[in-house]
């Protein structure tokens, strides 16, 4: 057993952590430094080389290291479990994940508290090298964001309804829910959603979920799902740093996913098909333009927002077939109808064959084009290769 | 288009819940629930228990125990079970853990009472010295297929008599009577198996996957080597070139393989070695006659001694 460095004693008033074994002290578990009690740690390394083909001027071959992605996880005490999942990205680390499941409430109840990916659907909890294609699906990230990390309180339970269906549910009261920033934001030509810091109980953000499992036959599941995002109150704010600003007040944004799954797996368990889609609605004030300079007249510190807020939808439907345990192809497709002026559409299709080298060892090899009204289409070529060492885990619910 | 396909949301919604809300139980009410892994074990806690029992099974006898996908009928019974029964040794660890953990029933968590490891006692083989990926889908605690060794039977049945006594004492004397019944009838087939096997030392194997080993020890055949190039790893062109290499120096003439398994690679060093295929069922179920573990260790025997029987290859 290894002991990492500790005090000799503890000195009165100091925090009793860091006592050793053979202290005498009565502090509690005083070995608790044994590397035997570490948790389950991992890394996985995600790069991604592609060649992206579109007239405007960023096409062209790129290698990345898209995620290097930390993660650990182990039990606190018998009635709680922690995770964690770090990820380095463009040279900074961003906590993606950081929670504590508790067990204790009885029955199938389970606490979550802390910063944790949403339970929205089937691929909103899941991190981006975890995904079947290159990329989270076009409506999810248009009504959604790439990634929602939420910070607050999930309640998530369970029951079994007859034999063969298993029915979940999650309510998460969380501080903000609104997508994060993009990389090319541009402060001097668009506006941000806020949500201020301190809030009334009623501004906190909200994510629902409901969904049946069912067994089908010996070989076949299905799966049902509702989910909701509610963002009670938001403000949009313009600030070209220059004193030119416009903000609007007391705005809000539903979005409400209804999802479908079919899963079927052969006598063997090799050969598995998957047919799934997710349709979802934005409702609310989902969108917002901002006019710098109105009267084309700079200087005059004239900007205006427009606040859109027409109900749009959009979809997402794929096909997965693994015909053993080391070889996939599938397709996926995406149509959105955005949250602009004209309620734009735009679509996004993706072929991808996956080769798994070991269960922790995999190249994917991608095609996707993608195309909008008022966009320029892009088709982008891309070989994924990732590697997973350790144990990893997130804590995706089903 | 989208906003047709709007027009159904609300339906959408309300079609979600019809399923579960149109189910029924029809769960035996005064029978002792049991959840297991493998056909096999199911096999014998029914012989064990008999009416007393309702049985749940998780795997389907052809699949590969290492590819195994829980539905959610599984998890269910889990959560209402009085005991479950796992073989153990890492062998179901891609989906136990997980449907333990999210059932919410105490009873069958490991240390609960109704908490069964099959091979708890058990004296595992190919142990691991070095515990690194670079040996594949290594098993920590050794080679969990321990259900196909022949000796593995009465091991399973006695691991599965004291998990119903301890959860439901009050029907002993039947566990008792229906364990000794079992287990005098398994020795009158193990005699058979012994007598079947007792020729076989010597002769040189290959398998696809590790999942033999306890019967190749059992009877002193002559592993030859396995298809995957480490266990749970799909072989290279080089590693089938020298198995293949090795086979022709060995004269073996014997290729074993469980249904999942049994594939182009296995067609390719039939074709190249001239040695025979010996499709063995991995699980009770998994081919006709192999229903009960009994039937299928005699499936497994004889189609053993078939192939074995025979001389060297046939090119």
């Amino acid at each position: 057993m290894a002991l990492a460095q500790g005090a000799a004693f503890q000195t009165p008033g100091m925090p009793s952590l860091g006592v050793r074994a053979d202290s005498g002290s009565d502090s509690g578990q005083a070995s608790r430094f044994s590397n035997e009690f570490n948790p389950a740690l991992s890394f996985i390394v995600d790069s991604v080389l592609r060649y992206d083909d579109s007239p405007a001027s960023d096409d062209g071959f790129d290698a990345a290291l898209r995620t290097l992605e930390f993660a650990g996880n182990a039990w606190v005490d018998p009635k709680a479990w922690a995770y964690f999942v770090g990820a380095v990205e463009d040279e900074a680390l961003n906590v993606e994940e950081a929670a504590v499941h508790f067990t204790g409430l009885g029955g199938n109840n389970v606490i979550r508290a802390g910063r944790f990916f949403v339970d929205f659907g089937k691929q909103m909890q899941t991190h981006v090298h975890e995904l079947r294609t290159l990329e989270r699906p076009l409506v999810l990230r248009e009504y959604l964001g790439d990634e929602v990390k939420g910070e607050g309180l999930e309640w998530d339970s369970w029951t079994g309804v007859g034999e063969g269906t298993a029915v979940r549910w999650s309510i998460a009261a969380l501080a903000n829910t609104l997508p994060e920033e993009e990389e090319d934001f541009d402060p001097a030509t668009e506006a941000a959603a806020e949500i201020d810091s301190s809030k009334e109980l009623e501004d906190f953000n909200f994510t629902a979920r409901v969904t049946a499992f069912t067994d089908l036959s010996d070989a076949s599941v299905l799966q049902l799902g509702t989910s909701l995002r509610s963002i009670p109150r938001y403000s949009v704010v313009y600030d070209d740093g220059a004193g030119n600003t416009a903000q609007a007040d007391s705005l809000s944004s539903n979005v409400l996913g209804l999802d479908l799954t079919y899963g079927w797996t052969g006598e063997t368990g090799e050969r598995k098909f998957t047919l799934g889609g997710e349709y979802l609605l934005s409702m609310g004030d989902n969108g917002f333009e901002v006019d710098p300079d109105p009267d084309n007249n700079p200087g005059t510190a004239d900007a205006a927002l427009s606040i859109l807020d027409e109900q749009v939808g959009g979809f997402f439907v794929w096909a997965d077939y693994a015909w053993d345990r080391f070889n996939s192809a599938g397709a996926q497709y995406s149509l959105v109808e955005r949250a602009d002026a004209i309620q734009s559409e735009a679509y996004e299709v993706e072929l991808y064959f996956t080769r798994m080298f070991s269960e922790f060892h995999r190249l994917r090899l991608v095609l996707a084009h993608s195309d909008g009204e008022g966009d320029d289409p892009l088709a982008t070529l891309a070989l994924q290769y990732t590697a997973i060492v350790g144990a990893h885990g997130h804590g995706v619910n089903w | 288009m989208i906003s047709r396909i709007a027009k159904w949301v609300r339906l959408w919604a309300l079609s979600t819940f019809a399923t579960a809300l149109f189910s029924s139980s029809a769960v035996a009410q005064d029978k002792l629930k049991v959840v297991v892994t493998i056909p096999d074990l199911a096999d014998l806690v029914q012989e064990v228990g008999g009416e007393r029992v309702a049985v749940t099974t998780i795997c389907r006898g052809k699949e590969n125990l290492h590819a195994v996908t829980p539905r959610p009928s599984h998890l269910v019974a889990l959560s209402k079970a009085d005991l479950f029964v796992q073989i153990g040794l890492s062998l179901e660890t891609s989906f136990v853990p997980g449907l333990i953990e999210q059932c919410g029933n105490a009873k069958v968590k490991p240390g609960g009472a109704g908490f069964v490891n099959g091979s708890e006692g058990w004296s595992a083989i190919d142990v691991p010295r070095d515990l690194s990926r670079q040996g594949g889908d290594l098993h920590p605690q050794g080679n969990p297929h321990m259900n196909l060794d022949p000796r593995a039977g009465r091991h399973l049945v006695e691991r599965i008599y004291a998990g119903l006594c301890r959860v439901d004492a009050a029907s002993k004397p039947l566990y008792t009577e229906r364990r000794d019944a079992y287990l005098t009838r398994l020795a009158v087939a193990e005699e058979r198996w012994s007598k079947l096997g007792a020729s076989w030392k010597g002769k040189p194997v290959v398998v696809y996957h590790q999942e033999y080993s306890y019967l190749i020890a059992r009877y002193e055949l002559a592993p030859c080597g396995a298809i995957e190039s480490k266990p749970g790893i799909p072989p290279t062109p080089n590693h089938i070139a020298e198995l293949v290499g090795r086979m022709k120096a060995a004269n073996c003439a014997t290729i074993l393989t469980a249904i999942w398994s049994n594939g182009d690679q296995v067609e390719r060093v039939a074709e190249a070695t001239g040695a025979r295929t010996v499709e063995l069922p991995n699980m009770c179920g998994g081919i006709a006659g192999s229903e009960t573990w009994i039937g299928m260790m005699d499936l497994v025997h004889r189609r053993l001694d078939e192939a074995i029987g025979m001389s060297a290859p046939q090119k």
